[in-house]
């Protein structure tokens, strides 16, 4: 088994950018003997997203039409189970995503697939495939690998892979995916809209508050020091599901991506890997918090540890 | 028979037989309405569920036998109406005594025995004794009339805190009618026996034996001379005192009578309830039964008949709404109001032959009489209005007995649900590690002794606060320092200590109190110690209080007590006198609960410093607005808090240079009202232990921590 | 009717926590366990499911553990739970995802609920496999990241809405019995008090292994799995430049910062 299969997903008749870091994430898992990379694109028109493939790093496109519009698990796993049997790579790529949630480990269990998920490295020792993933809440990293699996599906983690960044040309092939009688169909697509017209991911400078800041009562003085020092007011998770944002201020993996952001300040925020999916990109990040050993530390330039109501009051007296 | 032997006052003289008939009639019928309507009464109270009370009947009774006749507790923080009240009191009891005298002999000793007493001397004295009382329950009355009707007090607004203008029982007016009725009727029957007494004597004019002796009832002379002096005759005088004779007491026996149904049965409820007392009602809150199947209080007959005749013994005085600081800030909540609901549906449910049906006995929600989620969770468990409570109203563990109910229910704030998992996780409210409760030793140059690994003399119980929080660690790391310099043998618990408990037993969470009791409880049994020291009255007074109903009794004092033993002992000595100006701010489990209100102000003036007490101080102190797990409750925007009410109280003291606390909860509640009242600057809040330190220079060889 | 929940009891790491001497795991004593935050969610929906139905509805919790697990089952029996149900024996040992969901998939057999619910993941390892894998092995129709549900208990069908990345959402039509994955937020978990839990430890839990359900030691633990763990290590922590002083410099700096940025972009 050799060579590397990725999966692209497409969403809405766009191609998800996370796609394009698995290409990425192939190169060097090709493994013996001129594996090659094959990206596969799954959609009721595959060709639209050619030209978006044809990237350094990828040897082969192969456009598999299925019947489904949008992503269902029924319709991926019967339709990548075959590829996987027909082409027989040693690795398939997938995004660590919520469509892949929703098939990568079904296919892995009925196709006795070595698996791991949430890995943001992966690479050959000594011969072995080893990814490497996070433990307990991302306290520790685990290297994982697969004895005795020929082929091994792992799920990449998002924003971790710079995608390529040079054309290619690339073969072109189809595969006939068999009939898929899903048992799911998805509907409506729906944008949680609010009065709040404000978008994250233009933002340039983002103040985001989290858990830290303890009572809905305190939310007011940190909308005041963001307007005072010219920055967005962002929220992570907690914040918007207790209704004190609207959601449209979420900053992370179900929320928005801070994609135009130069200038990050988290308070009260501890850093959980859904959160920072959405933030750790920005050049510059700076902590606020009063737990020495929150997570966000990992990810920013400059921290804080000390008093956030504090450190608030005395930063809206300088502006 | 000389004039005095024989001098008295025929009963019903000149009464035809049928119509003293027809007055025992009415008599034994206002008595036997007045014996119904307390059946009525004590089967209410018996619909509520069993309780046993501790201690001799006989000690209780002597106790509250001597409150009633001091009066001291309807004295307190209002003297004029304690004064007024006594008079009414001591009038009434008097006036009553002396029907009482008459009847002895009338009906029973005369016609059984042939004894008579009510005659002579002693009918002399007794008539000018009543007269006094007669005068004495007038001006008692007509202040209360003048307070009422002109004072226009806050505390006796009948305007509910928790509902709105146009909400049915927002005003309660059919409660000013009837404080209006009870004054009137008593005010006339009181007129009226003096007018009586006029009557008889202009109609008597003619015998000496009634008219030579009429300066033994002062007032009904002077009515009587003054009746004459308009032109009354004899025979009108007699037609007077017929008339007046029905009326008066038609009108006593009609008040009788209505004594159960009306305001006037306090008489007796608010005795009873006296007798009844806990004095530790809010400090040691009580266990669930075994044999309760759902905790807390749902129904109105989930309460116990104690509680119940609590209800019933409210005057609606208003000293529990003046005292209350959820109240004075505007929120739902006033102690009053709680009771008076409750009251209200005790007496629609509980008053008729048989009960409703269980549906419509919750005590829970918006309709009138119940009582609403947000007026139950505004209560902060400062006891203000349990202590002053003339009567013994125990509203405290009311309202705790509630929130049982709710807890079980989930019916919480988020914010509060989050912070008792956290708890329950890490024994902390903090959500921090167990093994981080105490880092803050780290900090210091020497190394607290760990009590569950070695012997110590003295305990220090440190608490959530004083160990997680920022600011409150450098208050603890400094009487550690204080206690090393003093040469104490102390250690701690180390992650042997959870949250003593105190305030999770308050918002009602009994089960994970006893699982932080029970652990607390079982660090200490593996320690070996003298006594227990604590910084936070919180933990103070659960476990001096209630820690031993679950099996762990311990000699336990506040840290204040224990400064000023080492002072006084010459373990710790000033050498830096602060002539400071300073006020302090009485903590509400260590100085209302507990008593403690004299070791803080003894070490602050050991310290130097000028004490000037601010107006609500001692047993009135004005809690800080973080008890009964507030501190876990957002409070709503705009709303002023209680601490911010207590600090511009503090602000008006010309020249304050430090406001004292000795309590985490305060140093954190008051340190930020300082700065949102616009004060920082002006003074400073300090714990107490931080003006110790200030005072007493540490020895040459020792670094104090920054 | 019956609705079956997949629970896990997570750990998380207390301070200053060692890694094992195998470096597989880490040490013990330093596991501070709890029931997973995403089960919460889920034993909550099926309990308001059954609340709102007209027809019994029977709540079983099953978890794949060790017995300190029982502390969690018994918190979801005090939640509103009518059964739980525990599997263990040493040979399930070192099982990854895929292993627990054969086993788990084994057990609903035996159970035939009507659907299953999971967590999306579990907060300690994140796979987000164990809900999906359990429906490969059962052979029914799944579908992962729930955050609203709208199903009665027996329906052929149910419509739900999957939470995608960016905040948006779609909505699904899926034909049950169905394993569905739950997200946070799609309720609000109740509170169980203390009370309710001690109450609730009178209930028994059931105790099955891996034998009760026909499967050898070759499907569960290391042999079954489908990765294994090498080593495990603490990361270099990243380097964030801590800013000193007291808060009125730190906002100083900060400030500073600030001012830079600006200046920078105008």
């Amino acid at each position: 088994m050799s060579g590397v299969l990725v999966i692209a997903e497409q969403r809405r008749g766009e191609l998800r950018p996370v796609s394009l870091e698995l290409i990425s994430a192939a190169q060097g898992l090709q493994g013996a003997e001129g594996g090659t990379v094959t990206v596969a694109i799954l959609a009721n028109s595959p060709h639209l997203f050619l030209d978006s493939l044809k990237l350094a790093g990828v040897d082969e496109i192969v456009t598999v039409k299925v019947a489904a519009a949008e992503f269902d698990p029924d319709t991926f796993e019967t339709a990548v189970g075959a590829l996987i049997e027909a082409r027989k790579p040693g690795v398939v790529l997938v995004a660590h995503s919520v469509d892949s949630f929703g098939y990568a480990a079904a296919l892995a269990a009925k196709l006795k697939l070595g698996f791991a998920t949430d890995v943001f490295k992966a690479e050959y020792i000594d011969g072995t495939l080893v990814a490497t993933r996070g433990g307990y809440g991302q306290k520790v990293n685990v290297e994982v690998d697969f004895p005795g699996r020929d082929t091994v599906l792992l799920a990449i983690r998002a924003n971790v892979y710079k995608p390529p960044d040079q054309p290619g040309d690339p073969r072109i092939s189809e595969f006939a995916a068999p009939a898929t009688a899903s048992r799911s169909g998805g509907r409506d697509f729906i944008e949680l809209s609010s009065n709040d017209d404000v978008d994250m991911t233009a933002a340039e400078f983002i103040l985001t508050i989290g858990r830290g800041i303890g009572e809905e009562t305190n939310v007011a003085q940190f909308k005041e020091l963001a307007d005072a020092v010219g920055a967005t007011l962002g929220c992570s998770r907690p914040i918007a599901d207790a209704g004190w944002l609207p959601k449209s201020r979420q900053v992370g993996q179900s929320g928005k991506t801070a994609s135009s952001c130069k200038l990050y300040i988290a308070m009260g925020v501890s850093g959980a890997i859904q959160h920072l999916a959405g933030m750790k990109h920005v050049s510059t990040i700076v902590a606020v918090n009063s737990d020495a050993g929150a997570s966000i530390f990992n990810v920013a330039k400059y921290g804080v540890v000390g008093d956030i109501f504090e450190i608030a009051e005395e930063l809206r007296r300088l502006f | 028979m000389s004039r005095t032997d024989a001098v008295t006052r025929i009963l019903f003289e000149a009464f035809p037989t049928a119509e003293v008939r027809l007055f025992y009639a009415l008599g034994y019928t206002a008595i036997g309405i007045f014996c119904w309507g307390v059946y009525v009464q004590i089967r209410k109270y018996r619909r509520g569920t069993a309780l046993a009370l501790e201690g001799s009947l006989w000690s209780r009774a002597g106790d509250m036998v001597g409150k009633v006749l001091s009066h001291r507790t309807v004295n307190r923080r209002d003297h004029a109406a304690g004064g007024a009240h006594r008079l009414i009191f001591y009038g009434f009891v008097l006036l009553f005594l002396g029907t009482a005298t008459i009847t002895l002999q009338y009906d029973i000793l005369e016609p059984l025995f042939g004894i008579r007493f009510w005659q002579g001397q002693f009918y002399l004295i007794f008539s000018l004794v009543l007269d006094i009382a007669g005068i004495a329950l007038l001006v008692g009355l007509l202040y209360m009339m003048y307070r009422r009707g002109w004072m226009k007090l806050p505390k006796l607004d009948y305007a509910r805190t928790d509902r709105a203008l146009g909400d049915p029982d927002f005003l309660r007016p059919e409660y000013r009618r009837e404080d209006w009725a009870f004054l009137w009727t008593l005010v006339i029957i009181g007129c009226t026996g003096f007018l009586l007494e006029a009557a008889r004597l202009v109609w008597l004019h003619v015998q000496p034996q009634a008219w030579d002796t009429r300066w033994w009832s002062p007032v009904g002379a002077a009515v009587a001379e003054a009746l004459e002096a308009v032109g009354l005759t004899a025979h009108g005088g007699g037609v007077l005192r017929l008339s007046l004779w029905w009326f008066h007491g038609l009108l006593a026996l009609t008040f009788i009578a209505l004594i159960p149904f009306t305001k006037v049965k306090h008489i007796f409820t608010s005795a009873a309830s006296l007798m009844v007392r806990d004095p530790k009602a809010a400090q040691r809150l009580t266990r669930i039964p075994a044999t309760q199947q759902t905790p807390g209080v749902a129904k109105i007959t989930d309460f116990t008949w104690k509680q119940l005749l609590n209800l019933d013994a409210c005057t609606k005085c208003g000293r529990c709404h003046e005292a209350c600081p959820a109240r004075a800030v505007g929120a739902p909540l006033s102690p009053r109001d709680v009771i008076l609901s409750l009251r209200e549906f005790a007496n629609a449910a509980l008053e008729s032959g048989s009960l409703p049906p269980e549906a419509e006995l919750g005590v829970h929600g918006k309709a009138p009489g119940q009582v609403a989620m947000e007026t139950l969770w505004s209560c902060r468990t400062c006891m203000a209005c349990v202590e002053i409570c003339p009567v013994a109203v125990e509203h405290v563990p009311i309202i705790v007995q509630m929130r049982r109910k709710l807890v079980e229910d989930g019916a919480m704030d988020p914010l509060l649900t989050k912070t008792l998992q956290t708890i329950h996780k890490t024994g902390n409210s903090f959500g921090e590690s167990k093994r981080k409760r105490g880092s803050w030793s780290k900090a210091l140059p020497f190394k607290v002794k760990d009590a569950r690994k070695e012997p110590v003399d003295l305990l220090w119980f440190v608490g959530d606060y004083a160990s997680f929080d920022p600011r409150n660690q450098k208050v603890t790391q400094t009487f550690a320092t204080l206690l090393h310099e003093a040469g104490v043998d102390f250690g701690i618990l180390y992650d042997g200590e959870s949250n003593a408990g105190n305030d999770v037993r308050r918002v009602g969470e009994e089960g994970l109190y006893e699982v932080l009791a029970e652990s607390n409880i079982a660090s200490l049994a593996g320690a070996t110690f003298k006594s227990i020291v604590t910084t936070d009255p919180h933990s103070y007074n659960t476990i001096l209080n209630e820690y031993p109903d679950f099996g762990g009794k311990y000699p336990i004092q506040h840290y204040t007590s224990l400064l000023k033993q080492l002072f006084t002992d010459g373990k710790l000595k000033v050498t830096r006198p602060l002539t400071l100006k300073t006020t302090f701010h009485d903590p509400c489990h260590l100085g209302r609960f507990n008593k403690g209100y004299e070791a803080p102000r003894d070490v602050l003036k050991l310290l130097g410093c000028e004490l000037i007490d601010m107006k609500r101080c001692r047993d009135n102190s004005f809690c800080c607005g973080a008890g009964g797990g507030r501190i876990w409750i957002p409070d709503p925007v705009g709303a002023e808090k209680p601490a911010q009410n207590r600090m511009r109280e503090a602000a008006a003291i010309p020249g304050l240079e430090v406001y004292v606390v000795s309590c985490p909860k305060d140093l954190t509640m008051f340190e930020d009202a300082l700065k949102t009242t616009g004060n920082e600057g002006k003074f400073v809040v300090k714990e107490l232990i931080e003006l110790v330190r200030e005072a007493v220079s540490a020895p040459q060889t020792l670094a104090v921590p920054a | 009717m019956k609705i079956l929940i997949a629970v896990k009891q997570v750990a998380a790491l207390d301070e200053d926590f060692e890694i094992r001497e195998d470096g597989r795991d880490v040490e013990e004593e330093f596991l501070i366990r709890d029931l997973n935050e995403w089960d919460d969610y889920s034993l909550e929906e099926a309990v308001k499911i059954k609340e709102a139905s007209s027809e019994p509805v029977e709540v079983v919790v099953m978890s794949v553990a060790p017995e300190e697990a029982d502390e969690v089952l018994r918190k979801c029996l005090a939640k509103g739970a009518d059964r739980a149900i525990r599997i263990w024996d040493d040979g399930l040992e070192g099982s990854d995802p895929i292993a627990i969901a054969r086993v788990l998939a084994a057990a609903a057999k035996v159970e035939a609920p009507d659907m299953l619910f999971a967590g999306v993941q579990s907060s300690d390892q994140t796979f987000a496999s164990t809900g999906i894998a359990t429906a490969a092995f059962l052979g029914w129709p799944h579908a992962a990241v729930v955050s609203s549900l709208d199903y009665s208990p027996g329906a052929k069908s149910a419509v739900f809405r999957r939470e995608l990345e960016g905040g948006l959402l779609q909505e699904v039509e899926i034909q049950c019995p169905a394993v569905l994955t739950i997200q946070l937020g799609i309720n609000t978990p109740r509170y169980a008090s203390l009370r309710s839990i001690k109450q609730a430890a009178a209930k028994p839990v059931e105790v099955r292994t891996f034998t009760d359900l026909n499967l050898s030691a070759g499907d569960v633990g290391e042999s079954g799995s489908h990765s294994r763990i090498r080593r495990m290590y603490i990361p270099d922590k990243g380097q964030a430049q801590l800013i000193e002083g007291d808060a009125a410099a730190k906002a100083r700096r900060l400030a500073e910062i600030i001012r830079e940025f600006k200046g920078d972009a105008a």
